[in-house]
């Protein structure tokens, strides 16, 4: 039999978002206890593995081996094909690295390990104890035998499953036009170029984009993500891969090592991260980015916060929802409002025609933006085509 | 009453890539994942049928 546990903060979830706020709990005086269901930390990757550099000294991530290369910035394909470039002169903080994300992953969950944090894998939250409405802690199995964890704050850093907010009374239900559907192969023996992180959009991805992220020596990361409002068979995201794939000479002669998938929310952010006695962070408060579909960055920013107010409610005894409201606050100060602009402009974007995609990139073409921003962009747009700006007048 | 649909998850590996997009998205959260192996709770689920849409690789299938 294993035998309950008690600790002062619990965090449901080893991926970033949850060594985050356990590293952060840890050097703030809490006793911390870190599950995750997989026996291996960061594995399988279900990821793109590229990201933005210029947030990782705020959070405290130090440059290690799991960076794998630097790019110098990214090309948007339009559905001709005319490319818009973004280098690192403009986009500053939003290009950067490729990465080893499982190395990533295990290199967070060690950093939390050092700080003190217990680490306990193959040990899976099935559902959540409470107390006069209040979330004490979870039931969970490990090596398939139940036994209980009680905790004065639970962390819900369950990814995209997000179920353990869900089982403590709180939505982060999504619906299907705030989701996209993913598929990536690492493929071989591709001609990508090193020195860029590409992005392919239109009908080859309704509501979503075609991905290749260089891994250095022919190696790539060639990976699709499909709104599933807007699937119409069964297996879209993968056929629709395959056919980019099929269409693209220099990718069709690739050898595919490895397949992954999941789920991206590409929504609004949600109404509501707290409640008695927990809080969720990450991918399972939904904080992806719902235009680039990147969730890394900003699940470790949000979770140094939650760390760090975890640890003040132990030490005040007061886990409740009213006290979390300094999380709550905290991490829209720094997210919501561009969470919330990204989510309007993908709303939009989404519904665009092929041929405006075309038009966007085109009227791009030769622009020198001063900082990439869907402001500037439009801008840029608008002075070729106008009408085509008309439907995006409130960000102008 | 009339019964409900078949709902089949084809998780022996054969199609599922255990990906978790259809756990994230079930409004009624009542599929679970463990690492390899997939369930989902019969008599929650409606077969609303959002789940065969989610799964990137088609392993669900209701009929
Ligand atoms: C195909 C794909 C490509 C992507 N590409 C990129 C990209 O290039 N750049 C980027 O920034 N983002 C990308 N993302 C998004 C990114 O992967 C996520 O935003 C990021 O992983 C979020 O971190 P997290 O810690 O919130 O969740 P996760 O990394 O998902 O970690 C959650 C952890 O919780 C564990 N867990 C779940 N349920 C339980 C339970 N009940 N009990 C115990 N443990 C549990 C899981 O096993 C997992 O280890 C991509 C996503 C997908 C699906
Ligand atoms: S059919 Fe609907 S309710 Fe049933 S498992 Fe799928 S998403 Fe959930
Ligand atoms: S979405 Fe499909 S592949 Fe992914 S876990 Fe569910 S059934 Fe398996």
């Amino acid at each position: 039999m294993t035998a309950d546990l008690t600790t002062d903060v619990l965090v449901v979830g080893a991926g970033p978002a949850g060594s985050m706020t356990a590293k952060w709990a840890a050097k703030h005086g809490a006793k911390v206890l870190m599950i995750e269901k997989r026996q291996e930390i960061g594995s399988p990757v279900r990821c793109g593995e590229g990201m933005s550099k210029a947030w990782l000294s705020d959070v405290g991530i130090t440059p290690g081996r799991w960076i794998n290369l630097e790019v110098e910035g990214a090309r948007i394909y339009s559905p001709s094909e005319k490319v818009f470039e973004i280098n690192e002169k403009h986009a500053g903080n939003e290009v950067g690295y490729v990465v080893e994300r499982d190395e990533f992953d295990k290199q967070l969950a060690i950093d939390a390990a050092n700080a003190g944090v217990d680490v306990v894998l193959k040990t899976a939250a099935t559902s959540v104890l409470k107390e006069n409405g209040r979330v004490v802690g979870v039931k969970a199995k490990r090596f398939g035998e139940p036994f209980e964890i009680r905790a004065t704050v639970t962390i819900a850093a369950d990814g995209f499953e997000s179920q353990v907010g869900r089982w403590a009374g709180i939505s982060t239900n999504i619906a299907m036009r705030d989701m996209d559907t993913c598929l990536q192969y690492r493929m071989t023996n591709v001609d990508c170029d090193v020195r860029y992180c590409d992005f392919f959009l239109g009908k080859v991805a309704p509501g979503g984009y075609v991905w290749v992220f260089p891994k250095g020596e022919g190696l790539a990361n060639v990976g699709i993500g499909v709104q599933v409002s807007q699937v119409k068979a069964m297996a879209d995201a993968r056929n629709y891969l395959d056919r980019w794939i099929e269409h693209h000479p220099g990718y069709a002669k690739g050898k595919k090592i490895d397949m992954v998938g999941g789920g991206v929310s590409i929504s609004a952010p949600l109404k509501q991260t707290v409640g008695d006695g927990i809080m969720l962070v990450g991918d399972a408060a939904r904080m992806i980015d719902p235009l680039t579909g990147g969730g890394i960055a900003n699940g470790c920013i949000a979770g140094k916060i939650c760390g760090e107010v975890a640890a003040e409610a132990v030490h005040a005894g007061t886990p409740t929802k009213e006290f979390f409201q300094k999380y709550e606050v905290g991490w829209r100060a720094v997210l919501e409002e561009k969470l919330y602009r990204n989510w309007l402009a993908k709303e939009k974007l989404v519904q665009l025609s092929d041929e405006t995609f075309d038009k966007v990139i085109d009227a791009l073409q030769g622009v020198r933006l001063e900082k990439l921003s869907v402001h500037n962009i439009l801008k840029a747009v608008n002075e070729k085509y106008p009408e085509v700006t008309k439907e995006f007048e409130a960000f102008l | 009453m009339p019964s409900k649909k078949h709902l089949h998850i084809e998780s022996s590996g054969q199609l599922c890539i255990y990906c978790g997009a259809c756990v994230g998205i079930c409004p009624l959260n009542c599929i679970y994942l463990d690492e390899t192996r997939i369930t989902f709770d019969e008599k929650v689920c409606t077969r609303c049928e959002v789940c065969v849409k989610a799964c990137p690789v088609g392993a669900i299938e209701i009929g």
